[in-house]
């Protein structure tokens, strides 16, 4: 069962087409990766799954149906940019933010101590917000989105502004979610947190998709028929290879389209070749967003 | 508790437990007290204790009956009989007395008096020494008639129907009570109203509102919002009112004035039925400015097209109160955002029709529920932009407040 289902969206701002027939799908306990560049138009998509902003054409349905007021309580949603209260405390904040999704006092206090405590923030809860730096406010906005234990969680760079060890923390905090079936939009230009946590991602683009489906058969499919030899030892010309380029201290092979992998790795046991290491030239995530979003702008 | 409740709680609480709040509020009776002391030490400045004299050569005062006793700030001026004028000269060069009334043999006929001095006497004085006079001119009159007489009579002008009455004795404090009672409703309603845009429009900068906004729907947020500025500014005319209350409780023992201080009920239906309207079209005007501008300093200056028709009563104040029924002062009293401060002033001077007070609310209502709708419209279309300002046209426009 689709927990989102995006079926040709499309919303217009003057002259600006920021969602251009948007279609996606997200099934209910996925974690899914919402990627695009600045300005690619996923916030505005998020705001029309959220009925923050009505498309001008196309249907969103979300938990089984229409956007509506009930199941708002049923969302967390945490912006790009930090959405809190900064010149209250971040014990009153989290206490207004829990109490407009529903949850009576005693139920915020309950839930928000536990994640004060699991994000260290307990000492600092009767601090005003804009007391707190930049990583501690970020680490509030991620507690106030999960306050009241939603069904449908849409994080926007949730690792921004945040240390290693916090990141690592969020990671953990995701993937537990996950795993007690809660549905996740992950948008995030940190490309290999997206690699790590995500099984798959639409990649917007002008308001476009231009790239939606499962991440391995995405990067299968950018893989561009090429192998990675790590060794130290000079390469004799071989057969079914039609470059030989430097890549990252190993060598990339670009073969011809009827040469298979396993016959140059025969090929190079045979010519005697000290192998360290030999993979099928899969890119990363990174490399397929930043040459589909050149091609994209060609 | 309803979300909207929660939005008007957490409005109130963050605004009224402030020091910023509680600074106006106070700030306002503070200098209440100070200006009523500028007032009193005027007053005193009028009172002269310096002895005044008198010769009388009418008998009026050959056995004379006491002043009448004198109500604070005022104080009681001594009167010195002199046998003839030399004496009374001798006296006033010596500085004995502040100066001396000659009261002719034919003054009860002529009912003309000489006054002489080196430094004009002050009103208080004068006016004692005239009351004075007038008590033992109705020596021979009932006691009860004689101070009647000089109080002087209550004219009371009624409506046809009977419904609405003004008295004479309100005097100045009646015409001004009803003003004074309008500029502290228009303080409050702006001061409240300058918490709501600025409130929206940091909301709207850290983007709170668009986490408020997956939680409640636009117009639960913006309603929470104006009714929670309304409690604001009834809370701060509630503690104004109970400070005027209690002040004018401790004052009335000693000035005069305030004793027969009463509040018409006119009054009252006025301020629910024509401010209290125009205080949520400000209101819902407050979270439109915040809703359309994209910074705090922008909507500052956009209040004063707000703020500008509330005071042009005020600027016409001469022209109502001389003439409250000319058709300038009925037109400002049926247009929304001047009919608080027009009707409040003419309701002093003059006794308002009924229908006036009825058309004036239903516009006032109608001109309320307008606009709230077109915050609505607004608050849905600028909510989210950041950086720009929303312009009227796409306000106005068929898609207008489908964001």
């Amino acid at each position: 069962m689709s927990a989102v289902e995006v079926t040709h969206v499309t919303k217009t701002f003057g002259s600006v087409k920021a969602v251009d027939d948007v279609s996606f799908s997200i099934e209910k306990g996925e974690l899914f990766g919402l990627l695009g560049p600045n300005g690619a138009g996923k916030t505005t998509a998020i705001r029309c799954m959220l009925d923050i902003f009505k498309p001008d054409s196309g249907s969103v349905s979300i938990l089984g149906g229409p956007m509506d007021e009930a199941k708002k309580d049923h969302i967390g949603y945490m912006p790009e940019e930090r959405g809190l209260y900064q010149d209250i405390t971040l014990e009153r904040c989290l206490a207004y933010l829990g109490a407009l999704k529903g949850l009576s006092p005693s139920q915020v206090k309950e839930s928000s101590e536990t994640y004060l405590e699991r994000f260290d923030l307990a000492a600092h809860k009767t601090k005003k917000v804009k007391e707190l730096s930049k990583g501690m406010q970020q680490k509030a906005q991620i507690i106030a989105t999960l306050l009241h234990k939603p069904d449908l969680l849409i994080v926007d760079e949730p690792f921004s502004g945040l240390d290693p060890i916090n990141t690592q923390l969020v990671k953990d905090l995701l993937l537990q979610q996950h795993q007690q079936g809660v549905t996740i939009i992950l948008c995030s230009h940190q490309m290999n947190l997206v690699e790590e946590l995500c099984d798959r991602i639409a990649l917007i683009d002008h308001g476009r998709t231009l790239l939606y489906g499962d991440l391995q058969e995405i990067r299968r499919k950018f893989s561009g028929h090429a192998v990675i030899v790590d060794t130290l030892d000079s390469l004799p010309s071989l057969p079914g290879v039609e470059q030989v380029d430097k890549f990252n201290g190993s060598l990339k092979l670009t073969l011809s389209p009827s040469a298979l992998p396993q016959n140059i790795l025969r090929e190079l046991v045979e010519n005697n070749i000290n192998l360290d290491g030999f993979r099928i030239a899969i890119p990363t995530l990174d490399e397929i967003f930043i040459r589909v979003v050149k091609d994209e702008s060609r | 508790m309803n979300k909207t409740w929660q939005v008007a709680l957490h409005e109130y609480q963050r605004h009224v437990l402030t020091r910023r709040f509680l600074f106006g509020l106070f700030s306002v009776p503070f200098f209440m007290v100070i200006l009523v002391g500028l007032i009193f030490l005027i007053i005193s400045m009028n009172n002269n204790t310096t002895p005044l004299g008198y010769v009388d050569r009418s008998g009026l005062l050959a056995h004379p009956l006491p002043a009448p006793q004198v109500k604070l700030p005022d104080k009681p001026t001594p009167f010195r009989a002199f046998s003839d004028e030399a004496t009374a000269r001798q006296a006033l060069q010596a500085g004995e007395i502040q100066g001396y009334y000659v009261i002719p043999a034919d003054y009860l006929a002529a009912g003309r008096l000489q006054v002489v001095f080196t430094k004009a006497i002050k009103s208080v004085p004068r006016q004692q020494f005239y009351h004075f006079l007038e008590i033992n001119l109705l020596a021979n009159v009932e006691s009860s008639i004689s101070t009647r007489l000089i109080a002087g009579d209550e004219i009371i002008a009624r409506s046809l129907d009977g419904s609405r009455e003004m008295s004479s004795r309100n005097g100045w404090f009646g015409l001004f009570l009803p003003i004074i009672a309008a500029i502290g409703f228009i303080i409050a309603m702006f001061t409240s109203g300058g918490y709501l845009m600025q409130a929206v429009v940091e909301e709207k900068e850290n983007r709170t509102m668009e986490v408020i906004l997956t939680s409640i729907s636009p117009n639960q947020f913006m309603t929470g919002k104006i009714f929670a500025d309304i409690c604001i500014g009834l809370t701060q005319i509630f503690a104004w009112l109970v400070f005027i209350i209690v002040g004018i409780r401790i004052a009335s023992s000693s000035i005069s004035f305030l004793q027969g201080i009463q509040v018409s009920p006119q009054l009252l239906i006025l301020f629910v039925v024509i401010l209290m309207p125009t205080f949520v079209m400000v209101s819902a005007f407050m979270a439109l400015i915040g809703a359309t501008v994209s910074e705090a300093r922008e909507g500052q200056q956009m209040i004063s097209l707000v703020s500008l028709p509330i005071w042009i009563p005020y600027m016409l104040i001469g022209l109502i109160i001389g003439n409250p029924n000319s058709p300038v002062a009925v037109t400002l009293s049926m247009l929304p955002l001047t009919s608080s401060l027009t009707m409040l002033i003419r309701q002093g001077v003059t006794i308002l029709p009924a229908w006036q007070i009825a058309l004036s609310s239903i516009i006032s209502v109608v001109g309320a529920v307008f606009a709230i709708w077109l915050a609505g419209r607004a608050f849905r279309l600028g909510m989210l932009r950041y950086g720009k300002r929303l312009t009227w046209r796409e306000i106005f426009s068929r898609r207008g407040g489908t964001a």
